[in-house]
């Protein structure tokens, strides 16, 4: 009987999911109210939250259309895949706009899925000199760029990198923490490791690292290279990501950092200044002082008391942890590492919509524009987080001073840093190469491997997983 | 009267009791299948992948795949992966049933253990993999703290660029996420045995280890093949852990087939033929092994029941023959 | 004397099956206690050390960020529930039928059926997934449960297992008393056999259950709208890129997950632990 109950009970079910999806099946790409649907793809929150903020900033907009969202996180590398297949299969739940990230934007502006994105300009966007204009950051106009030349995608950030130091350990080892001095230091704007390395040293005989650990230097070192990971449709190892391999290694065998993975416990310790010895910086952009190394201090301490939601209050006790001991100054190389680009579908209906909807958030620099608010961490009222944006001109009337950086404007180190980044060398399959090549370095670093065979190894995968010889 | 029960008009429903999984099997499992399989004979691949082509030479892309280093690592990682993760398994699994199921000597709290040792299974493999990443993690997480307070090393150990440790890791996981779930189908392989033939037993003195192995272990043959086949499924076809913990690293040494195959077919190049020829080469390779242990087990019930029909067919004779005598007896 | 050597050996016994359960116990008990400590820590303090054993007190402030994200864990749970109940429904129910199929009855393409039952339960699953959401894409099945649901009619996994486990324990004399009764075949089936079934099936209405809850990677390509998400799919929201996970409220989000599938196992498990011994063959 009880099984018979069960029994009816999922076919009752069943029929209602039918009669669920039955109706839906009726529905125009309109809401009730009569508004056009907009569909954006994306894999987190942040590009909502614009949306949200440019329909309460313009009402007309918000009268005539909705943007629905679908977010499927890049975490268990579910995204491109349902990404790929909506676009494919087109219709009313296909996506009007999507988002795509550094590790994959290739494919979708250059690569494989380049012919379902629109160029700007059929957006109703004047591309070429808005661009001017808002003096956007050359490689992200590099990357967003289809071969035939029309910009399909930007960036809304600048993910230009600088060296992220520690003041106090500046001071104890160089004796000042002036960013100049500690740019010439390291070898800023040289485009060489060497000084970085005699500087590691010097730090070496005063009991500090330099770096966390190799993935610290590794973006800098990727994205300085000539040519990227394939010639024509060959492999090709370039002369300045083979160094890695004696870089990384120079590292270890030398002590000159505490050999952490990033992303992994011990390299959000060095941040608090709490792992084996105390390390110089980290090599990143703007999002990596606020999301990451500001947020991993030590200095938030719990009050114990709780707010009106019952959210756990932090304040800040500068007293310990590492809170406003940081400072930025320009790296040895440049580089640029993550960011999110926005591209539209060229199937899209709603294109002149949608336009208006990029065109506020990667090129509108005036005050209204999104460029200025995430510049200033003002989106969602004062007091926000900070960030590098694309627009240059954004960041010139922008105040980028930080109390975490004893009061530096970031943004005096990262608009230039961002001219540094070199958006030409890079392939729609980087994710998967990088991810082997910094694997053969790790077990050449570890000495489980000669360095021939780090490389032939590295090759051997390439071509066995990826037919690229 | 018994000529009607015994006849083939019955046999009408074994079809019609199997038309719902005919049915749903022809739309969702039979034209998926038949499509990666034609794949496998085509020049298909990228992420747009409508115009493709049979090949000239049907089999090369099988051959490709024999001749590929990784897919021969990733054999390999595979069958060694799955034994040293089984054997712990199933004889773990065996002995825990066997405690739990003994007549002779209670365990108390069993209910509770059986409950307990089946958790493992209900995480997600990602939440696993991110804990287990933890775990071990250098160089500061909780195993190399233990490792080094404790004085059995001077310094943090990487687990994760030490090729034989990774291996014996992701195998340890898979045992401790599938024990309490072989255990709990042996358990209920075992409640179906009637309790009778455990009662004769105790009777005629009998102590545990002997019922586990001449009764239980027997009665248990059936589902024991379920288990093993399962296992031999779900080893070859390793996924979750390998990909989700090391991405098969480091240096493949945690590379299984069904990782090789997915990162062919959906990171990079998408190269669905080569993919498609690699799952045809597994399937083939699972579908001779399953045969192998059906062998196993199949004779030993074939000759049981062999025997039994012939021992019946001589007592009827006999009973035909003299049958009188024995009840006057 | 033999006796007390049995009483000696057997307590020797008791107390190293008792340790190693205990130890057991302790293996796989660990990883719920991180999570649940973690659910009440912040970010912060888990990056530094993803496993402690000392809680935080940022429960409350990890649940608001949860509900923050849009995370509706009613919508979400009733969601998983129709999927995984539909689910495991079709499954052990039309499983145990064609098993029932495969045993019960002589016919002609019975072990020709068997074995393909088998060779498709060896085919890797991956692969076929391109070939199987290519298909529900083409008839417009997205955004709906029934991809999920419909397709466990046809588990060649449960198939087997009910068969191996009805081979000896199928009482044929009891179907053919019922027959001679003048009972149907589908009711035989009904109510004679399933009831006979249950340690068996709720052996894999749990497995069955646990995997279509936990189910992540096809719910994800097929369903878009936000009201059909599950469980899984929520929690997985909280995965921003690798700088903005919260990952206290990915903790917490887990733990919700895990809840649910504790209680359908405690109901669950009184099936098998109670264990319908197959008396239909005494006497």
């Amino acid at each position: 009987m009880k099984k018979a109950l069960s029994v009816i009970s999922a076919i009752a079910l069943l029929a209602s999911s039918v009669a669920a999806t039955g109706c839906s099946k009726k529905d125009e790409a309109t809401t009730k109210d009569g508004k056009t649907i907009i569909n954006l793809w994306t894999f987190t929150d942040e590009v909502p939250g614009m949306v949200k903020k440019f329909m309460s900033t313009h009402p007309d907009f918000a009268a005539k259309y909705e943007v629905k969202e679908t977010i499927i996180p890049t975490t268990d590398g579910n995204y491109q895949p349902a990404l790929d297949k909506a676009l494919q299969a087109g219709g009313k739940d296909a996506p009007d706009f999507f988002c795509a990230e550094a590790a994959f934007v290739l494919k979708y502006t250059q690569g494989d899925m380049s012919s379902y994105a629109a160029p700007y300009k059929d957006l109703g966007i004047d591309v070429d000199k808005e661009i001017k204009d808002a003096d956007i950051a050359q490689y992200s106009v590099d990357i967003g760029t289809n071969p035939s030349g029309d910009v399909v995608g930007l960036g809304y950030q600048a993910t230009g990198g600088a060296f992220i130091y520690r003041r106090s350990v500046a001071k104890a080892a160089f004796g000042s923490d002036d960013p100049a001095t500690v740019s010439a230091k390291i070898g800023g704007g040289s485009g060489s490791w060497d000084k970085f390395f005699e500087a590691a040293a010097e730090l070496k005989k005063k009991g500090f690292g330099i770096v966390s650990g190799d993935g610290d230097i590794w973006h800098a070192v990727e994205n300085s290279s000539d040519k990227g990971w394939l010639d024509g449709d060959k492999l090709y190892i370039d002369p300045k990501r083979e160094e890695f391999l004696d870089l990384s290694k120079e590292l270890k065998d030398n002590g000159y950092h505490n050999d952490t993975e990033d992303w992994q416990d011990a390299w959000f310790a060095d941040m608090k200044g709490e792992g084996d010895k105390e390390v110089l910086g980290f090599f990143g952009p703007a999002w990596l002082i606020n999301y990451t190394i500001a947020k991993n201090c030590g200095s938030w301490v719990d009050t114990g008391e709780k707010d009106a939601d019952g959210n756990a209050i932090q304040e800040l006790d500068t007293s310990i942890g590492t809170w406003g001991d940081w400072a930025v100054c320009e790296p040895p190389i440049g580089f640029f590492w993550g960011g999110t680009w926005l591209l539209a579908n060229k199937d899209s209906k709603n294109k002149d919509a949608v336009g208006q909807i990029i065109d506020w958030i990667t090129l509108d620099c005036t005050k209204d524009g999104l460029q200025y608010m995430w510049a200033n961490g003002t989106l969602n009222g004062e007091g926000g987080t900070k960030d590098s944006v694309a627009s240059g001109t954004v960041m010139a009337m922008s105040d980028g001073s930080l109390d975490f950086l004893g009061g530096q404007n970031m943004f005096d180190v990262f608009v230039p840093a961002n001219q540094y980044a070199n958006g030409k060398n890079l392939t729609q399959y980087d994710e998967k190469i990088n991810q082997k090549w910094r694997g053969q370095v790790r077990q050449y670093t570890a000495g489980n491997k000669s360095r021939e065979d780090a490389i032939k190894d590295f090759k051997q995968e390439v071509a066995d997983e990826l037919d690229i010889h | 009267m018994k000529t009607k029960l015994k006849g083939i008009s019955y046999s009408k429903y074994g079809y019609l009791f199997s038309i719902p999984f005919v049915v749903a099997f022809l739309i969702f499992t039979l034209y998926p299948t038949i499509y990666t399989a034609t794949l496998g004979f085509t020049d298909c691949r990228g992420v747009i992948n409508d115009n493709y082509h049979f090949l000239e030479h049907p089999f090369e892309n099988f051959k490709e795949i024999l001749k590929n280093d990784s897919f021969r690592v990733s054999l390999k990682n595979t069958i060694g992966i799955w034994i040293a993760n089984f054997i712990p398994q199933i004889s773990i699994a065996l002995l825990l049933t066997a405690w739990f199921t003994s007549h002779s000597n209670e365990i108390r709290g069993k209910g509770f253990f059986k409950v307990v040792f089946y958790m493992p299974n209900i995480i997600t493999a990602a939440t696993v993999a991110i804990l287990f990443h933890s775990l071990f993690n250098y160089p500061v997480g909780p195993v190399n703290d233990i490792l080094v307070s404790s004085g059995l090393r001077d310094s943090s150990y990487y687990f994760f660029t030490n090729k034989m440790a990774s291996r014996l890791i992701v195998a340890f996981i898979q045992f401790w996420t599938w024990y309490g779930n072989t255990m709990i189908v042996l358990i209920s392989g075992v409640l179906g045995i009637s309790p009778d033939i455990y009662e004769a037993a105790e009777i005629d003195g009998a102590n545990g280890v002997q019922t586990f192995f001449r009764i239980t272990i027997p009665n248990l043959k059936t589902v024991l093949l379920y288990t093993l086949i399962t296992s031999l499924v779900g080893g070859l076809n390793m996924f979750d852990i390998p990909y989700l913990f090391l991405s098969g690293g480091p240096d493949r040494a945690t590379l299984t087939t069904s990782v090789f195959i997915y990162n062919l077919a959906f990171s990079g190049n998408y190269i669905y033929n080569r993919a498609a020829a690699a799952s045809m080469l597994m399937w083939l390779l699972i579908a001779f092994f399953s045969a192998i242990l059906f062998y196993i087990m199949r004779d030993k019930d074939q000759i049981k029941i062999d025997k039994e029909i012939k021992r019946a067919k001589k007592e009827a004779k006999r009973a035909a023959k003299g049958g009188v005598n024995q009840w006057q007896l | 004397m033999a006796v007390v050597n049995k009483k000696a050996s057997s307590y020797a016994f008791k107390i190293f099956a008792y340790a190693f359960c205990i130890l057991l116990t302790v293996l796989s008990i660990f990883p719920f206690v991180i999570m649940i400590v973690n659910a009440t820590r912040n970010t912060a303090e888990i990056q530094s050390h993803a496993v402690s054993f000392i809680p935080g007190h940022n429960f409350k402030t990890n649940w608001n960020i949860l509900m923050g994200r849009g995370f509706n864990p009613l919508v979400g749970f009733k969601n998983s529930l129709i999927v995984s109940v539909g689910s495991t429904a079709c499954n052990v129910y039309f499983s145990t039928m064609t098993a029932f199929a495969l045993v019960a009855y002589d016919w002609k393409l019975r072990k020709p059926f068997f074995t393909v039952i088998m060779a498709v339960l060896m085919i890797p699953a991956q692969v076929t997934s391109i070939g199987f959401y290519s298909l529900m894409y083409k008839i417009g099945w997205t955004n709906s449960f029934l991809p999920l649901i419909l397709p466990t009619i046809a588990a060649p996994t449960t198939v087997f297992f009910m068969r191996q486990y009805m081979i000896p324990s199928l009482p044929m004399e009891i179907l053919q008393s019922a027959r001679i009764d003048g009972a149907g075949e589908f009711r035989i089936f009904n109510q004679i056999v399933l009831p006979m079934m249950k340690p068996a099936m709720a052996t894999q209405a749990i497995f069955c259950f646990v995997t279509s809850w936990n189910q992540l990677f096809m719910p994800q390509i097929l369903i878009t709208k936000p009201e059909l998400r599950t469980m899984p799919m929520m929690v997985s929201l909280l995965n921003g890129d690798a700088y903005k996970t919260e990952y206290g409220s990915v903790y917490l989000g887990l733990l919700l997950t895990v809840i649910p599938i504790l209680i359908a196992y405690f109901l669950l498990s009184k099936y098998i632990i109670e264990g319908v011994a197959l008396g239909g063959v005494k006497g």
